[in-house]
């Protein structure tokens, strides 16, 4: 029996015209964990969270969101989500209050409940005073509504589109520390694509790269997978001509000459690397101060993952 | 939650929207503009025609005036004006919350898309059947002022002729802003619809059998006529309640 999903694709394809946005995408969010789903611009992530929500119909495939099918499962699913899209629309003629209070309404809270988790978002959005008309906010201020009025049904999973792209650094930094927050509690699924807010918050992450997953595994996991691809050699001198040799090695996917006498290889092959390298600096009669696996951050995986194939 | 929770705070919102926003001073400004001036035009036509014309018009006996013409007027100026005006406010009725981002806000919380639809039809229909009852009490209470006696049974039977065409229009708006995304061309294509109609009025089985004729009855009524009602306001309501329906399939299908 496979683990508790908060969310679980399968196949899941959507087609606009002759545009594959999303291509047979499988995924699959554990429940609890802060997952991030990162992609470059245009990738399909937006329309992976219209999906989710039910917003927009799949061409093919299926999306199941805490364990029922969005396609069927109407107010049922909806009642235990919060959602925040990527550019929030909200009534122009109500105060942040009066939105909130509506947005609770929906979801049936009434009385107190309703007046403590208005004021306690208000707060959270730095909104609590402002009496003005949502149309007269900020980018900022509306983003910052909008993440509060995702919360108000305290969600078992929220989903955030770019949640921080509008955000000031302090926003920002209030914003990841509240999802931070949320771990255990609440899954959070937010797409993004900036790389710090993931390896900030996530525990997991999926890549997605012209509507294709192209990675998915915990941050840790992926970047040590790739990082067994990177190795770091640093020599006592002729670092240059020892870098000309590993180049021209069939296992030497590229070399890139590092500060001091340091080269940092990345390899098709970890295993005949790590057994050729000594092998050449010996030959050369120079000395071997280090030879190790390179760290991969997330953005160099990233790039590794979707930057060769930018259109 | 249960659904009929979310359709009366979504139905509350509706009706604050008109309320804090220029819904609340366009269409009920036109209707009251009507009905406070047409008893006194009606009443004192002779004499503004007489001051216009001058001795032009000596040969030509303007009738004496009476409370008919003061209800002609108020179901004319609502089944031309007040009519055209509605199309156009309510072209973009669900179109605008789905440009706006605010329909993706409201239906990602437990409110169906039927609901969201519906909702805006009832809420939007009462308040034009609030703005008609105002408008005529108005136009009676001047028309009584104006005229000395005012019987109320052909003015209200044309509002309320009036109100069932508009009710329709109201539900041909719903489909249409749903339909097309820009208000002005649902608004266009609302217009259209109203010619057409006005034009199918023309052959009579049409007008006597069908919503078509919803118009020309409205003013028969108020010029104290006793026109044959039931089947245009029959079928024009069950009209209405199809249209709505349709209206509400067709935005569960579309991608938002």
């Amino acid at each position: 029996m496979s683990a508790p999903a908060a969310i679980r694709t399968t196949a899941l394809t959507k087609v606009y015209g002759d545009t594959r946005a999303l291509d047979g995408v499988d995924l699959t969010v554990p429940e609890g964990s802060i997952f991030g789903f990162l992609g470059p611009n245009g990738a399909g992530k937006t329309t992976m969270l219209r999906l989710i929500t039910g917003l927009a119909q799949p061409t093919s495939g299926t999306a199941e969101v805490l364990g029922r099918d969005v396609t069927q499962a109407g107010n049922l699913v909806r009642a235990e989500v919060g959602f925040l899209p990527d550019v929030p629309g909200f009534y122009d003629w109500m105060t942040a209050e009066d939105f909130l209070r509506f947005a609770g309404s929906l979801f049936g809270l009434r009385g107190t409940l309703l007046d403590q988790r208005v004021a306690m978002l208000l707060d959270l959005a730095g909104l609590t005073g402002v009496t003005s008309r949502v149309g007269g906010f900020s980018r900022g201020m509306k983003q910052r509504l909008g993440v509060a009025q995702a919360l108000v049904n305290a969600p078992r999973l929220l989903l955030l589109d770019e949640p921080t792209s509008a955000l000031d650094p302090m926003g920002r930094k209030d914003l990841l520390e509240m999802i931070a927050s949320l771990r255990g509690r609440t899954t959070v699924f937010f797409s993004t694509h900036i790389l710090g807010d993931v390896e900030r918050v996530c525990d997991a992450v999926a890549i997605l790269d012209h509507g294709r997953v192209v990675a998915q595994a915990p941050i840790a996991e992926l970047t040590a997978a790739y990082g067994e691809r990177k190795v770091v050699v640093e020599v006592t001198d002729g670092a240059d001509e020892l870098a000309a040799l590993l180049a021209a090695r069939p296992w030497a996917a590229s070399v890139v000459r590092g500060p001091n006498g340091s080269i940092e290889v990345t390899v098709t092959d970890a295993v005949a690397a790590q057994h050729d390298i000594p092998a050449i600096v010996a030959g050369q009669g120079i000395g071997l101060a280090r030879l190790e696996a390179g760290e991969m951050g997330l953005e160099e995986v990233f790039v590794e993952l979707v930057g060769g194939e930018r259109r | 939650m249960s659904r009929s929770s979310g359709f009366t705070v979504f139905a509350r919102k509706e009706a604050q929207e008109i309320w804090r926003t220029w819904r609340r001073w366009v269409l009920p400004g036109i209707l009251v503009f009507f009905a406070v001036t047409g008893p006194p035009l009606a009443r004192y036509t002779p004499q503004i025609v007489q001051a216009v014309a001058g001795d032009q018009l000596s040969g030509l006996e303007i009738p004496t005036p009476t409370y008919l013409d003061a209800y002609g007027q108020w179901a004319q100026n609502l089944t031309q004006i007040a009519l055209f005006a509605l199309i156009i406010i309510y072209g973009g009725l669900v179109s605008a919350e789905r440009r706006s981002g605010t329909a993706v806000l409201v239906l990602t919380k437990p409110v169906s898309r039927s609901a969201f639809v519906v909702v805006k039809a009832v809420v939007n229909a009462a308040f034009v059947a609030t703005l008609l009852l105002v408008g005529t009490l108005l136009t009676w209470g001047l028309t009584a002022a104006m005229f000395d006696t005012a019987p109320g049974a052909a003015l209200w039977s044309a509002a309320l002729v009036w109100l069932v065409l508009a009710i329709q229009f109201v539900a041909v708006m719903t489909l249409l802003s749903v339909l097309i995304s820009s208000a002005a061309g649902a608004a266009g294509a609302g217009l259209g619809v109203y010619v057409l109609a006005s034009i199918a009025a023309i052959w009579q089985p049409l007008a006597d059998y069908t919503p078509a004729g919803l118009a020309s009855k409205a003013v028969a009524a108020a010029a104290g006529q006793d026109p044959a009602v039931a089947w245009p306001v029959v079928t024009s309501l069950a009209l209405s309640v199809g249209l709505v329906a349709l209206a509400a399939t067709a935005f569960r299908r579309r991608e938002l």
